[in-house]
């Protein structure tokens, strides 16, 4: 009877637990807290932390419950996302949710998109010259991008085994944004510059919004064809949104298909952390290159803007150029809260998410193109 | 291996240079692309008025192009001018007919010999000289 019970003991996870396993875990709880307590994108957060959680408990090897087991549930459920699944099912309800008006009633804006993609070939480099290969330096670069399923999506093609600090580092740094952010828009603007006022937009016709997925799938897609999984995704949903035939289908993709695999894509990412895996050097090179990246295409949107202003009549203001990343709406939330912080009566909300959906294509786009560069 | 070695060797420059200008080249043809959205959008929906105007602008260029002067010679100009030109020979140079019409009392000559050369009762040979088109009256 002792035997049996020596046996069981042995197998459960107090006796099992790593140090590294019981960091994670502490790791799994921040980020529990940071999504209920302070609300720092807990939708992403919650899932996330949870996930990390349930990847961190110790088992015995060989039971097949570990995310890495093969038959376990854990790795089915994984299957999502190492085949670029859920990010491109996350896509498809983010283009349903997503209104391109904005953008259609100032083009000029997508430029900043374009711009803060910069900091994603930054950081390629600098991965690449920590000594990282460029599957991995690519997989690396695209946290730039400040857009997770874009970043797994990528990832996963890439370098699969970076899967979990990626993902992990990229959707951090998007729920850090309120904390990034500002300290980089007011380093690099003056409070004269912070105080532009962008125009009314022109308003937009239905068709106008019904022809523009089509057009930008089109336009996308044959310059770099490898984007397709998340930009075709994107646009159809965002067709099924405008059309208004199709009104059950946008509901559902912006609603209960997104929310399914939001939680699906959080938890097996977050599973995907166990300590023996994620606790590596690697990893540490991973975070503070993501937080370079997102540095960077913050500072390459805002420094932009600036540039373009010396070009044209109508000043943008360049608080705007730091929405270009694609954290939605995170990050266009974040400009619109520092311009009215300087003037109560500027409102620059849709003129920044006119950059950030923008920003979601060129980061769609950034990644195909890292893709394409690294077939051989 | 670490640094620029490590970029250089892995074609790293290239990559981004090329990376960057793919993505921005995409992103600067999809908004100038959406940026004319609406201006075809709005062609295709007044199609009918649009190619109206045209047809009315067209029909006006041809009419431009081909005038109905009123001239302001008579039949009897023309015929004295006829006559003129006959006498000098053909072809016959145009200052040479403007100074034998002055002497001849003919009024305004410049004016009245410039509308039959709009009338195409004048007509150049290529060489610089002029010869009456016998074809045509007015």
């Amino acid at each position: 009877m002792l035997d049996l019970l020596f046996q069981f003991l042995i197998n459960t996870g107090y006796y099992l637990a790593d140090y590294r396993q019981l960091i994670m875990l502490f790791f799994g709880c921040v980020f529990v807290y940071l999504g209920t307590a302070k609300k720092y994108e807990p939708l992403l957060l919650v899932p996330i932390g949870f996930g990390i959680l349930i990847g961190n408990v110790p088992f015995f090897k060989g039971f097949g419950i570990g995310i890495y087991e093969d038959n376990s549930v854990l790795h089915y459920l994984y299957f999502g996302v190492t085949t670029g699944l859920y990010p491109s099912i996350v896509f498809l309800g983010l283009g349903a949710m997503t209104d391109f008006s904005s953008l259609l009633a100032r083009p000029k804006l997508m430029l900043l998109g374009a711009a803060a993609q910069i900091g994603i070939f930054f950081t390629l480099l600098g991965a690449l010259a920590a000594g990282f290969m460029p599957r991995e330096a690519a997989s690396i670069a695209i946290i730039g991008g400040a857009d997770g399923p874009t970043s797994i999506f990528l990832t996963a093609k890439l370098a699969p085994e970076l899967i979990g600090p990626i993902a992990i580092a990229a959707y951090s740094y998007m729920a850090l944004i309120p904390i990034i952010q500002p300290p980089i828009m007011k380093l690099l603007t003056t409070r004269h510059e912070r105080l532009i006022r962008m125009p009314e937009p022109r308003d937009v016709s239905k068709k106008e919004l019904i022809i523009f997925p089509v057009v930008a799938l089109l336009l996308c897609c044959f310059l770099a064809p490898t984007a397709l999984p998340l930009l075709g995704m994107l646009f159809l949903g965002n067709l099924l949104k405008e059309c208004s035939v199709t009104d059950r289908l946008a509901k559902t993709a912006s609603t209960s298909l997104i929310d399914i695999a939001t939680i699906l894509l959080g938890v097996t990412v977050g599973a995907s952390t166990q300590g023996d895996v994620f606790l590596t050097p690697k990893s540490v090179g991973i975070f503070c290159l993501g937080a370079f990246a997102f540095s960077i295409a913050t500072a390459s949107g805002i420094i932009f803007a600036k540039i373009m202003n010396f070009f044209i009549k109508e000043k943008i203001n360049p608080l705007l150029g730091a929405s270009g990343v694609s954290a939605v709406p995170g990050s266009a939330r974040e400009v619109h809260l520092m311009g009215l912080k300087e003037d109560p009566t500027n409102f620059l909300l849709m003129h920044a998410m006119a950059c950030n959906s923008s920003g979601v294509i060129g980061s769609a786009i950034g990644a195909g193109v890292l893709w394409s560069f690294m077939v051989k | 291996m670490y640094g620029l070695e490590a970029i250089s060797n892995h074609n790293g420059w290239a990559m981004a240079v090329v990376g960057i200008s793919i993505v921005f080249s995409g992103l600067l043809v999809l908004s100038f692309a959406i940026s004319q959205l609406h201006k075809f959008i709005d062609l295709w929906e007044n199609r009918k008025a649009h190619l109206q105007n045209m047809k009315e602008l067209l029909q006006t260029k041809v009419k431009e192009e081909k005038p109905d002067y009123n001239f302001s010679f008579s039949r009897d100009v023309e015929e004295s001018v006829h006559l003129i030109t006959k006498r000098m020979g053909e072809p016959f140079s145009l200052p040479r007919l403007i100074d034998i019409s002055k002497k001849f009392g003919l009024a305004t000559p410049h004016s009245t010999i410039n509308e039959l050369i709009k009338a195409d009762l004048i007509i150049p040979d290529g060489k610089g000289y002029f010869y009456w088109n016998t074809k045509k009256t007015l």
